[in-house]
This record gives structure tokens, sequence and C-alpha cells, in this order.
């Protein structure tokens, strides 16, 4: 049984040129892709003498100019001590490390818990937390007041020319400007709260989103429209019954590449009028040179995004069945079915009335959550 | 490709009593279709090019009429003007004696490429046109089940369109566009996509739905065999430019089998359009220029 497999035809397909990979390979490149960074972080951070420029000072020894807990260069600590030594007095000693702004791994893990329990310096000063979701509200009410105009307007530019030719040109334009410029135009009109925020927001999403949701929608396949026609659609019809369901799995695509760029212009929109959420986290953090706490907010805002694309995409799959075709799962949506299936289980086992549309198969053994996720 | 001396024994005129009585009856049915001197021509000024011109012709009610023709002829063309999803440069076509302008319930369409609606399940595609014209919903299902039976999809009403094969696909198609109960079933080479054997079982299922149901087909094919099974009449188009070469009456009595292909009408049927599509002194094969790249001793031919 176990005859080695001839080695060539294994390697033929081990680089998947233009074919799928086999799940489980998928599944280990996607998590080799975060490791492969998290080692060269590592390396930098623990093999000594790979790069820590400084010297941390621990012991001062007779040397004037050491202090202990001071940072300094190696070329300087060194000259240092050589001239303590020739003049008789104790060297001071002292570890190789790296500089402050980039801390260690296991520090900004570390961070990621404790940035979140320590309490803010002033009183008045919101927590981490706080922050975050203040982010998330901007945000949110951003991306909801441009999508709010922008979708509508979009299918309407990509369904009729007539609305394309009327509003495109300008749009095109107009999505040339940076948001970032309008900044001081939205604190003068909207104050220094959240308005001039959102409003930077609305800026930077509304314009591309009506150009690439009129794009999306002029991608519908003819045919269908022809075959509608030909069975009796009406013009509003068309729109209503062909052109939006056809092209609203792809509109529901942009909308998670738009929500990635929308996360870009948070941190402009943050530090317009009065600095708040993520931002001002970060920036108060940096000034403490609590980098590892900076490390840890930007993080965090990375795993946000990427979090909110995964379920949205699962989401996707879930509400558009007609795309389901039997692709190879991706590394992030595997991961994501193996950490919402024991909860999607329990909630199936809880009450079965409010079953998600997928058919989930009511195992009584609850310790099936570590079985591999069906092909 | 050369015929059998028996096809060309046979004249593909000569008709057997029952088929020219079949014929003289089809033509006392009133005429459903006129095509009057028809012509469509492509680009913007300067440099027009005429597709077919003088196309006249008159379909009779449930005729069968299958369409061939070099390929470029315009036969999608001039179905697409039926069809309402193109404008004629010239002339016009009647649909009972009403002008055609822009596409309609009237006129079904079934294209090569299925364009089922992904996002709907089989049964809610057959509803489409239903729908559309206004049914209720309960009703539209009711109708929808019932084409859907006589196509032998029911067990697949709630299945997507991409779970289904091609042939499959196309019946959905078709029962999607009778549903609308057109005037005229317009067919745009619907089984070139299906393999042998399904384009077969097609026909087949074709004919039988057609002989249920008061429709009359406009069924293009670039198989000569196809035209010549399933046709009432063959309309053989021309190029350079695109106009009427023949009308031909198809003298194989009805009911068919598939049988009936080696039937020296059938023959001598084929015969005739093979002599029409690719006259005689074209055939001539292109030479390509003779580079040898393998070694001699391994001739294929
Ligand atoms: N939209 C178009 N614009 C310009 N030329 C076209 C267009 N559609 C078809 N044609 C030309 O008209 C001719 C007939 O095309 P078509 O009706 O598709 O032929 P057939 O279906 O008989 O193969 C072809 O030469 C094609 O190049
Ligand atoms: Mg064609």
């Amino acid at each position: 049984m176990a005859s080695p497999s001839p080695l060539p035809k294994r390697n033929s397909d081990f680089l998947g040129l233009k074919k799928e990979l086999p799940p489980r390979r998928n599944w280990l490149l996607g998590a080799a892709s975060f490791l492969l960074p998290l080692v060269l972080w590592s390396i930098v951070s623990y093999v000594p003498w790979l790069w820590h420029p400084l010297v941390h000072v621990t012991d001062a020894g007779e040397v004037e100019m050491f202090s202990e807990g001071m940072d300094l260069p190696r070329a300087d600590f060194d000259r240092a001590n050589t001239q303590a030594v020739t003049e008789g007095l104790t060297p001071g000693k002292g570890v190789r490390v790296n500089p402050v702004y980039l801390p260690a791994p296991h520090e900004v893990a570390r961070a990621f818990y404790t940035a979140f329990t320590t309490p803010p310096r002033l009183p008045g000063e919101p927590w981490l937390h706080q922050s975050l979701w203040h982010s998330i509200k901007v945000i949110a009410s951003g991306f909801l007041l441009s999508s709010l105009v922008g979708v509508p307007l979009g299918i309407l530019c990509g369904s009729f020319r007539f609305f394309s030719r009327l509003h495109e040109p300008f749009i095109e334009f107009f999505r040339y400007l940076p948001a970032p410029a309008f900044g001081a135009l939205c604190v003068a009109m909207l104050g220094i709260h959240d308005a001039p925020k959102v409003a930077i927001i609305f800026i930077g999403t509304f314009f591309q989103q009506v150009l690439v949701i009129a794009n999306t929608v002029r991608k519908v396949d003819p045919g269908l429209i022809e075959a509608a026609q030909t069975l009796g659609a009406s013009r509003r019809k068309l729109v209503t019954r062909v052109i939006i369901p056809s092209s609203i799995p792809e509109i529901f695509t942009d909308m998670r590449i738009l929500l990635g760029w929308a996360w870009t212009y948070l941190i402009v929109a943050e530090i317009i009028g009065a600095t708040s959420g993520l931002t001002w986290f970060i920036n108060q953090q940096a000034r403490y040179r609590n980098f590892d706490n900076v490390y840890a907010a930007i993080c965090l805002i990375g795993f946000i995004g990427l979090g909110t694309d995964i379920l949205l995409a699962k989401l996707g799959t879930l509400i558009f069945p007609w795309r389901r075709r039997n692709r190879g799962p991706s590394f992030l949506g595997s991961l994501i079915s193996r950490l919402i299936k024991p909860l999607k289980k329990s909630i199936s086992n809880a009450g079965s009335a409010t079953a998600p549309a997928t058919v989930t198969t009511p195992t009584p053994t609850p310790a099936a959550a570590d079985t591999p996720p069906s092909a | 490709m050369n015929a059998s001396p028996l096809a060309s024994s046979t004249d593909y005129r000569t008709q057997d009593p029952a088929v020219a009585d079949r014929f003289k009856r089809l033509y006392q049915r009133p005429v459903i279709l006129t095509v009057d001197n028809l012509r469509k021509d492509f680009g913007s000024n300067g440099t027009t090019r005429t597709v077919f011109d003088n196309l006249s012709f008159n379909i009779h009610r449930r005729e069968f009429i299958t369409v061939i023709g070099p390929s470029g002829c315009g036969k999608s063309t001039f179905i697409r003007i039926a069809a309402g999803l193109d404008d004629a440069s010239g002339g016009q076509i009647l649909l009972d004696g009403q002008p055609v302008s822009g596409p309609g319930p009237d006129r079904g369409m079934v294209f090569q490429g299925y364009t089922l609606f992904p996002w709907l399940t089989v049964k809610r595609n057959v509803m489409f046109g239903l729908e559309m014209r206004g049914k209720d919903k309960s009703t539209a299902e009711n109708e929808a089940g019932l084409w859907l039976d006589m196509v032998g999809l029911s067990k697949f009403e709630n299945s997507y369109p991409h779970e289904l094969s091609g042939g499959m696909k196309q019946r959905v198609a078709i029962a999607r566009a009778l549903a609308n109960e057109p005037r005229v079933l317009i067919m745009d080479e619907p089984f070139g996509a299906l393999d042998a054997q399904t384009r077969a079982q097609m026909q087949s299922y074709l004919l039988q739905i057609w002989r249920k149901v008061d429709v009359t087909i406009l069924f293009i094919t670039h198989d000569l065999d196809e035209a010549c099974y399933l046709s009432d009449r063959i309309l053989v188009l021309g190029t350079n430019p695109g106009r009427v070469v023949e009308f031909i009456e198809n003298p194989v009595p009805r009911p068919r089998s598939p049988a009936q292909c080696t039937s020296p009408e059938f023959q001598a049927l084929k015969h005739r359009l093979e002599e029409l599509i690719h006259p005689p002194v074209e055939i001539e094969e292109q030479q390509l220029p003779m580079v040898r790249l393998t070694e001699a001793g391994d001739d294929v031919e």
C-alpha cells in the first residue's frame, strides 16, 4: 500500500499553476502567508546579533554619561566604556536591544490585552474600546450614507446611458480631488466633531462607488436582458428583475472592496477637527512611547477590516445561493467556517426553528467541531 | 460527401401524395408571419454593409420552418429583427398582419446560450414571463408547473440553472418561452452547443412539444440533418448579399422518426441542401504550404 508515489507527478502540480490546490494545502499556505512576516519579525526581534543597534544600559558602572535604563547607540557605548577602562573606572554593562519603535512580537501580543485593560491617563479620556467604537461609528455612518445614494445612482448610471452621460463625467472629475483636501472646508461647515469626519469618508467613498458600481452593472450579460425583453419585461422590470438581481453579487463584492478603502480614509478623517477614535489612541500612545500599543492598535484595524470582509464574503455565499459553485475554499473562508461551525451547531441545537439556509446536519455528538471542513 | 446513387435517383421535389396533400392544407392555414422586402445594413454612414436584402416570404400558422445558410449570411440578424431585438433597415415583418416593432411576448426566443436567469430556480425562470404579463403568483406557479411537466423537468423545479446539464437548461429555456404562449417560437441554433446524443434527444422532444402546442417555429440551424428532420419547409439563405436561395418543401412524411434519415426523400433533400450551401466549385480544399516538420516514416495519411 505505502509504496512511494512517483515524485515527478506530485511535483508537477505542487505550485498549482492554473489549478486549484487541494484544500489542505490551501489552508496551510494561507497560514504560512501570516507566519512568514511573523517569523521575519521574530528573527529581527529575538536574534541579538542580527540588528539590535542600541545598547540598553543595565549597570552604569562608573561611567558618567551612562544612567541605568538608557538606550544609546552601540558605537557610543563602546567608546565610552573603552574611555572609562583607560581611565581606570569600572565600565558600564548593557544588553543589545532594538529601538523602542520596534517592539518584539510578544510585547505587541501582550499589548493587545493590556491596551484594553489599561485605564486612560486622564479621567476624561476614552478607553481603547471606546475609541474603537467611535471609529467604527464614524466609518459606518460615512459608508452607509455614501451607499444610500451611491448604490442607486450607480445602478441607474450603469443601466441607462442617459444617466451615465448626465452624471459620470463630473463624478470622474470629482474623484480625482483628494478627500483630505476637503478637511478644512468640512470643519468650517460642519464643526469639529463627528460630522466633518463622516463627510470625509463620504467624499472618499461616494464618487468611486458610483463609478465602480455603474461599471459592474454595465457588465450584465446582454443575453439575459434580451431574453427578458422577449419574455415581455418592461423597461422598469428590466432594471428591477434582471439588471439588479444579476449584478447584485458583484455589487456586494464591490462594496467589500470599497469598505476597505473607507478604512484608509478613516485615519485621515479622524485627525480632522478634534482628533478622535483609534487615531487619537495611536497618537496618544506614540507620544508616551508605548509603541507596543501603537502596533496593537494598527493590527486591530487590520483584523477588524479582514474580519468584516470574511464575514461579508460568507454572508455573500449565504444570500446568493446560485453563486455557490464547488470552488476550493479560501484559507480565511475555511478558517471562519471552522470557527463558526461550533457556533452554528449550538445555534441549531438551541432552536432549530431559526435554522440558517445552509443545511446543518444535526449530529448529536458535540465534539465534531474539530473535523476538517467538508470539501 | 458524395450523394449515394439512391439519393440522386430521387428528386427532392417529388412528394408522396400524403405529403403533397399536407402542404395543400398547410397553405390554407392563415399566414402568421410575413417578411416583406426586409433589408439590413450594418455600419455607419460611408461604410455600410448590406447583410441581406429583398427578403420576402410567408409563414403559415403552426408551420415548422428551419433556416439554413452559410455562416455569416445573416440568419441570426434576421431572427433578431423578427424577435424585435434589432431594427430592420428596410422593409418590414408582419405578425398576424401587424408590423412588429420591439420585442414582445408574442414572439418567444430560445438562444444558443440558454440565457436562463442564474439567480432564479428553474420554476421561477419559467414563471418569469408569466409574471411580466401580470399574472398573479399562484397562477404563474401552476402554469409553470404544467410547462415543466411537458418538458419533463418537474423534478428539477427547485434547482438552479447551474445544477442542470446543457440539454436540461435548453428544455427549461423552451418551457420558459412557451409559457408565454407566443405566436411564434424563434430558436437560434438552440442545440448547437449540445453533444450529438443530447441533440438527437432534444430534437425529438421539440417535435413532441410542437405537436401538442399551437405554435409556429422558426428554427435556425447549421446542421443539415437537423433541418431535414424537423422542418415542414426549409428556408435556404445565400450570402453576399444575403437572400432567399430557395424555400424548400420538405418531402419527408410526418410523423418523423430518426429511422427516416436513410429514406430516399431524406437523402435527396439533404443532397440538395448540400449543393446549395456548398456549391461544388468552391469545395476545392485550400492547400496549405507543404512544409515537413517530421522525419519520414511516420506518414499518417
Ligand atoms: N452588430 C453588428 N455590427 C456589424 N456587423 C454585424 C453585426 N452583427 C452581425 N454583423 C455582421 O452581419 C453578418 C451576419 O451575421 P449573423 O446574422 O450573425 O450571421 P449568421 O447567424 O448567419 O452566421 C456577419 O457578417 C456579421 O459580421
Ligand atoms: Mg448565427
